[in-house]
């Protein structure tokens, strides 16, 4: 086990000094992210001043705002760059110096990750966490900050970050077979944000539509952590949410496994 | 400027054979453009399932408006992409040096050495959704009207190149520059809705400083609202001119001050 640790220590440091190198992106691409709150916010006001009333299907304006800010504060936590790490690895061949050391691949890849999101977290999730209570203070009037249902919303957010990567280390193997992995990376960028709510709460869809939509392995990416801090769910529901996260989780690691075996051997065979 | 056409055509040539060249690759970046307009346009209708109008607009309206957005967009993405590898990558690789060693315009050949054909997705959604409203919308379109509105998509197109420029150029000063592009055209989201729907503080920047909302909405309410023409259209031209004439000083600063990077 500590052996273990201590392999993938140097990826995870490797991870956050480059993470440290490219921060100006991240501030620009950070600022980028809460312009489309702003939008966003702007837009549910609009709604909410034409519907009339204070409720639209059962979120008030505080609700929307609230996952306005959280769901994409949650895909921002849970992006993962894994698709075009791999591809890139793939494609210019590189992927072969992971491939003569004793590590799991797949492993490696997240140790990286995971030292480069350090300052990510850092930097966004505090300050957005407090700037929601804030708001929900001020507008409430009273603390809705409630603990158990931060801590639950951390443990979500893991199973959904982890999910996140499995899934998108999936697409990266399709480097195998595909060119344009850039409008690739982009049609499953803007659909998985389409089916895991960030645009629009699952709630908000006809109901034959939702039903789908929540068992699907997007709607454990932002949909749940997000009705999980808000406390939406009653206990039964959390058990199954909770449960759902960690099937698609074992389900996409399995996965992972089958296509790297099966892909090494492709790997060999174009190597003569 | 013959000249200058006669290199375009050649260029074009070599583009559209890349393009047989890789059907693929095209067919996957412009399906993802349109793809991901559509998600869009589904959270528009959901919402309009539970209201008749926004802030006044009605659901045709706001499709109209969303549509026209993304043809002066989509028309810049086709023929300057390139722009955006200035901004990320060539500046800090030391590769622009190749540009001013040529014997035309640097800003021309940087322009027309990429012709990004996945925004015909973007385009043809444009043009979908902008025909599809105006037929729901029962709107009569005199010539004037579209003389007008071609007016306004193309120097229109013109504010997001000259917003482009701008930000690509900064990199000749910081080297990478791609990312501060990047929030600049994020702006453009805005520009998507009536921006009624803002408060003054950001009405003020998308229509004064970082003009988008002349790309979009006041075009568009020169249609669906009788807009003065004058304001509408002859803003978008007058906007595109005082932009694209401040980002060809940044662009030629920049060369000036423009140092090769590395050995």
């Amino acid at each position: 086990m500590r052996r273990l640790c201590n392999t993938y220590k140097s990826f995870l440091k490797a991870g956050i000094q480059s993470g440290m190198a490219y921060r100006v992106n991240f501030i620009c691409f950070f600022i980028g992210e809460s312009l489309y709150c702003i939008v966003m916010y702007f837009i549910w006001k609009a709604v909410f001043m034409s519907s009339g009333n204070g409720n639209f299907m059962g979120f008030n304006m505080v609700d929307i705002t609230l996952y306005v800010f959280l769901s994409n504060l949650v895909g921002f936590l849970t992006s993962t760059d894994s698709t075009s790490s791999l591809a890139l690895e793939i494609k210019d061949g590189s992927i072969i110096m992971r491939m003569i050391k004793p590590v799991n691949l797949n492993l490696s890849l997240l140790a990286f990750e995971l030292g480069d999101k350090v300052m990510v977290i850092t930097c966004t999730f505090i300050p957005v966490m407090i700037g929601v209570e804030i708001y929900r203070y001020i507008t409430l009037g009273y603390i809705a900050f409630n603990i158990i249902n931060f801590l639950l919303f951390i443990i979500s957010v893991i199973f959904s970050y982890l999910i996140a990567f499995y899934l998108n280390l999936l697409f990266g193997y399709l480097a195998f077979f595909l060119m344009n992995i850039w409008g690739f990376n982009m049609l499953k960028g803007s659909l998985i944000k389409f089916f895991s709510g960030a645009i629009i709460p699952i709630a908000f869809f006809p109901e034959k539509i939702r039903v789908v939509f929540e068992q699907l392995p997007f709607a454990s990416l932002v949909y749940t952590p997000t009705m999980v801090y808000m406390g939406k769910y009653s206990n039964n529901e959390l058990l199954f949410v909770f449960a759902k996260q960690i099937v698609w989780l074992i389900v996409f690691i399995l996965i992972c496994r089958m296509v790297w075996y099966l892909a090494q051997k492709r790997l060999s065979s174009q190597g003569g | 400027m013959i000249r200058i056409l006669k290199l375009y055509k050649i260029f074009i040539v070599q583009h559209l054979k890349k393009l047989m060249e890789y059907r693929v690759d095209f067919l996957t970046g412009a399906g993802s453009f349109f793809i991901t307009q559509i998600t869009n346009i589904v959270f528009i209708s959901i919402i309009f399932n539970q209201i008749p109008s926004l802030n006044g607009y009605l659901y045709n309206e706001i499709i109209f408006i969303y549509g026209f957005s993304l043809l002066p967009k989509g028309f810049d993405h086709l023929f300057t992409d390139n722009l955006w590898i200035v901004g990320w990558y060539v500046v800090r690789k030391g590769d622009f040096d190749r540009y001013l060693t040529r014997p035309i315009s640097p800003l021309f050949h940087t322009i027309v050495e990429t012709i990004q054909f996945d925004a015909l997705g973007e385009i043809a959604m444009g043009l979908i959704l902008v025909i599809y409203s105006s037929i729901k919308l029962a709107l009569h379109f005199t010539f004037i009207n579209i003389v007008l509105l071609i007016i306004a998509i193309i120097f229109g197109a013109l504010i997001f190149t000259a917003i482009k420029i701008a930000c690509a150029a900064l990199a000749f000063w910081i080297k990478q520059s791609g990312s501060i592009l990047q929030i600049f055209y994020c702006t453009s989201d805005f520009a998507r809705y009536p921006i009624t729907i803002y408060n003054k503080v950001i009405r003020g920047i998308i229509t004064y400083i970082i003009p988008f909302a002349f790309t979009a909405y006041y075009p568009a309410n020169y249609i669906l609202r009788n807009g003065k023409p004058l304001y509408c259209i002859g803003g978008v031209v007058l906007m595109s001119i005082i932009l694209l004439s401040l980002s060809l000083i940044i662009w030629h600063k920049g060369i000036n001050a423009y140092e090769s990077a590395g050995s």
